[in-house]
């Protein structure tokens, strides 16, 4: 099993419960009315996806050189975490049973990716966007203030510095899950947990939108502290990646109410009036000379 | 707004006070008292962090350091753990000398005597590298490390007793222990994997590849493929022979530089590219004549000739390339060596080419066969290196002390060795392909062992690096890969057992674990104070309980070698500095009145200076 075959294998898991999940959140009457005038909210949403792109794609070619970066310039907490909070998370494992073990690690592969990719598409089908818009900018704030403290600071989970205490029960579990993992992020990232705080972040929007989907707030919730505790139960996190985390996922719904907005009418602007007339120029004259 | 008048009075009091009091401190005695006061230290804790590899990278050193920070801490000692990645831990410690405690792996097992020359000598305390980065200085031992390297016999056999005597009572550094090397191999398409040692990288040469009806089809690696899978990732990222922190002891940069000559075993040195060399004496010099074949050519098409050999050695003793470089290195203090083959390079004075195919070597003061050593350096070639006399200054080491010869990542790499680059992916892999104009194709060596003449059974080597050992277990498994190119931790023997598909090889203790002390800085400057801490340290607890049982225990760097006097034989419990204790239990009151002897007191069970 290499690389491509486990990333088919979240892709197909996220597929198959992802139109489960609209059906039963949405509902078929609402989902159908929105499916059959998608157009228009496809092209309103889209500068907002491109945002989320655009941060994505600087994320994944700066981890590399953050990471260099954090090992000149930054601060090893590593061993102050482990004073700080003690065998919490050796504690934590200590109730590992296989089941456990088994249910945590498909929540922190399978869950995770679920968890954030469904308000991508539910709030997409909402009249309004402007969900959509604050998912996007809380997901942007999370990621960017994660790159800034990887950058800042140098730390290794709990696995890496009590390994006789800790285990790194994903890895021994499914030792392949190591390969996309270590894609999506090395192992001295881990202050603060991005896998909490995205989660706890579309928790919190899930709870602040309950009125659009009120089916969502129960499934978010529970995938989101599942996560939490996954982190911690597979020996990825410590507990204070979490507490920070979580306090990360309440700054980025604040400011993304403030600023979401904004960022819709930014993008709009940008696509609409900068690289919409530009692009549609480039290949206007591309063809042409064709 | 206006402030009550009983605060504003209050504040006027306090300064006027203060004011007061300092006016009395200026007059009278008191800055005298005052200075006398601060002759005494307020007495704090001792405090030592240990820096080490994170478990991703090595299945024993952070075990390792815990433990021993856990008894520091019984001592009373302030002692942590910081983890980092192994170029980091390499740069911190044998780069920046940034330290007080490291537990490592040495690079390479010591098996000679000759080897702890570079490694404990006195001059080579401000070098970088795996030259005594503990910072050690002791005039004893460095006369006795010259002595075993001009004499022979009974006399050199004296001077390497006591010298391991010194060094174990000194512990510049702690040996823990021989670790077994274990690695999962899977035998379906390549075999003979047992032959050779796979510590070394020409073991991969030795490799037969299964007739082809025999094989897995069903494989997903293609058949002329060899995979190899690590849980390091240096070598996907930097290609460079002489790097300090990128290079280590599993190491496959060896196979695509060839050296004149290579180790069949710890006492020999036989020829590789070298046709033959010959010894003889001038006026007390030692001389060496080497013969090297001709129409062998780098991996580019340029040919290899005596020049690029001669080129080799000024340049690993300094890769400025510095006036004088070609009559005596030692006046020259702008030079720069390559830190990985100081140890090697610095026997040779003088390399003088004769003919394109003939080299006349002037080794310093030194026995034969320890100048035999330093025809194991990589040979590297001038068309490509003299462009890197230049300073650099990425890389770890300071402004100006580098050269980009020493930061380069070198990729592609050129050299002559029985692989070429293919490809990389930094990261994640890379591959080698078979070089087909390598020397052993068209020269006859009679005097090398079949499995290494014939050259490589396999057309390309592609090593992927993963997160960890379990993982590099399952690629070998799954049949990503056959064989696991770094050792994996005891932990995965049972794993590897179950899979009917893997075998699992265990070379006997090959490398050596250690406890490095900083010997630098206070309060490691005090031998009396290393031999205390050796004695917190169970190392038979510490290889029952993290290695397993896959280790044995070490007193002497040279232990497991015939050179171990008797007096420092492993008896049950180390014969120099026994633990303070039994069966990793520290008997706290022993250690207090160990280091109370040492001239350190305690203060509420806290360890501090007097």
């Amino acid at each position: 099993m290499n690389l491509m075959e486990i990333f088919s294998e979240v892709v197909v898991v996220v597929s198959v419960l992802l139109p489960m999940a609209l059906l039963f959140v949405v509902g078929p009457s609402r989902l159908w009315t929105a499916l059959s005038d998608l157009r228009p909210k496809l092209k309103e949403a889209a500068p907002g996806f491109m945002a989320l792109g655009i941060v994505l794609g600087i994320n994944s070619i700066a981890r590399d050189t953050g990471n260099n970066l954090s090992w000149i310039v930054g601060v090893n907490i590593t061993g102050f975490i482990h004073r700080l909070e003690g065998q919490f998370v050796a504690n934590l494992q200590s109730m590992a049973t296989p089941t456990l073990t088994s249910y945590f690690s498909a929540i922190y592969v399978f869950g995770y990716t679920f968890l954030l990719v469904f308000p991508l598409f539910a709030y997409l089908l909402h009249d309004d966007t402007q969900p959509l818009y604050e998912t996007v900018a809380a997901y942007i704030i999370n990621y960017s203030v994660g790159l800034v403290c990887y950058i800042a600071f140098v730390a290794y989970g709990p696995r890496n510095l009590i390994p006789e205490l800790v285990k790194p029960l994903l890895y021994i579990n499914w030792p392949h899950s190591q390969l996309l993992t270590s894609e999506v992020n090395t192992n001295t990232n881990v202050f603060p947990s991005l896998h909490t705080s995205m989660s706890v972040t579309v928790a919190l929007l899930s709870y602040r939108f309950r009125d659009i989907y009120r089916r969502w707030v129960p499934i978010a919730w529970m995938l989101a502290i599942s996560v939490a505790i996954s982190t911690m139960y597979l020996g990825i996190h410590w507990l204070t990646d979490v507490v920070v985390g979580t306090v990360l996922a309440v700054i980025s719904v604040v400011l993304a109410a403030r600023f979401g907005d904004r960022l819709r009418r930014g993008m709009n602007r940008v696509t609409n009036d900068w690289i919409g007339d530009r692009a549609v120029a480039y290949v206007r004259r591309w063809l042409q000379n064709d | 707004m206006t402030r009550p008048p009983t605060t504003t009075s209050l504040r006027r009091r306090n300064v006027l006070s203060l004011l007061a009091v300092s006016a009395t401190a200026l007059t009278s005695g008191c800055i005298r008292r005052l200075r006398t006061i601060t002759g005494w230290q307020p007495s704090d804790q001792i405090s030592l962090e240990i820096k080490t590899v994170s478990a991703d990278s090595d299945p024993y050193a952070l075990r390792i350091a815990n433990q021993v920070a856990e008894w520091l801490r019984t001592a009373g000692i302030d002692s942590n753990v910081t983890p980092m990645s192994n170029e980091e831990l390499l740069r911190q410690v044998l780069l920046k000398h940034e330290f007080d405690l490291f537990v490592a792996r040495t690079p390479l097992r010591i098996k000679r005597p000759g080897a702890l020359y570079s490694l404990l000598h006195s001059k080579f305390a401000p070098a970088s590298g795996w030259q005594n980065p503990f910072g050690y200085a002791n005039l004893n031992v460095d006369g006795l490390l010259k002595t075993q390297r001009t004499v022979s016999g009974k006399r050199r056999q004296k001077a390497i007793s006591q010298l391991q005597q010194t060094v174990a009572t000194n512990q510049p550094f702690t040996p823990i222990a021989l670790a077994d090397d274990i690695r999962a191999v899977r035998s379906d398409r390549y075999t003979n994997w047992r032959r050779r040692d796979l510590h070394s990288s020409l073991s991969y040469l030795a490799v037969e590849r299964v007739d082809a009806d025999e094989r897995d089809e069903s494989a997903p690696t293609p058949p002329e493929e060899l995979g190899v899978v690590m849980n390091d990732t240096r070598l996907t990222t930097n290609l460079n022979p002489l790097s300090v922190e990128f290079r280590c002891s599993d190491d496959l940069t060896e196979l695509l530089y060839d050296s004149l000559g290579y180790s069949p075993d710890p006492k020999t040195v036989a020829p590789w590219l070298a046709n033959s060399w010959k010894f003889s004496k001038d006026s007390s010099k030692l001389l060496a004549t080497v013969e090297i074949p001709a129409n062998v050519t780098w991996h580019d098409g340029t040919p290899l000739t005596a020049e690029d050999v001669a080129f080799t050695y000024a340049f690993l003793s300094d890769t400025t390339l510095g006036s004088g470089i070609e009559d005596d290195t030692d006046d020259d203090t702008t030079a720069v060596p390559v830190p990985r083959f100081h140890g090697r390079s610095d026997r040779v004075s003088t390399v003088r080419v004769i003919d394109p195919q003939t080299l006349e070597f002037r080794f310093g003061e030194c026995h034969p066969q320890a100048a035999k050593r330093a025809f194991t350096v990589p040979i590297l070639p001038k068309h490509i290196w003299n462009h890197r006399t230049n300073p650099s200054s990425i890389g770890g080491i300071e402004v100006g002390t580098a050269t980009e010869a020493l930061v380069t990542k070198n990729i592609p790499p050129i050299g002559s060795g029985p692989l070429m680059f293919a490809k990389n992916d930094p990261q994640r892999s890379v591959s080698f392909d078979t070089f087909d104009d390598h020397f052993l194709t068209h020269t006859d060596k009679p005097e090398l062992p079949d499995e290494l003449a014939n050259g490589p059974a396999f057309d390309r080597l592609a090593v992927r690096a993963v997160g960890s050992d379990v993982a590099a277990v399952e690629m070998v498994a799954s049949g990503e890969a056959d064989v696991t190119g770094t050792a994996v931790g005891a932990g995965k023997v049972p794993r590897i057992g179950r899979k009917s598909v893997l075998d699992l090889i265990v070379d006997r203790s090959t490398s050596l674990y250690m406890v490095g002390y900083n010997v630098r800085q206070s309060p490691l400057t005090n031998a009396r104070i290393r031999n205390t801490i050796a004695q917190l340290i169970d190392k038979r607890y510490l290889i029952e309980d993290v290695l397993d049982g896959y280790a044995q225990p070490a007193v002497s760097p040279l232990t497991g070698t015939e050179w171990l006097p008797a007096g420092l034989k492993w008896n049950g419990t180390d014969p120099v500095t026994p633990f303070l204790g039994t069966d990793g239990e520290l008997n706290v009151q022993k250690a207090q009145e160990a280091f109370q002897a040492a001239g350190y007191q305690f203060d509420d069970g806290k360890l501090v200076r007097k």
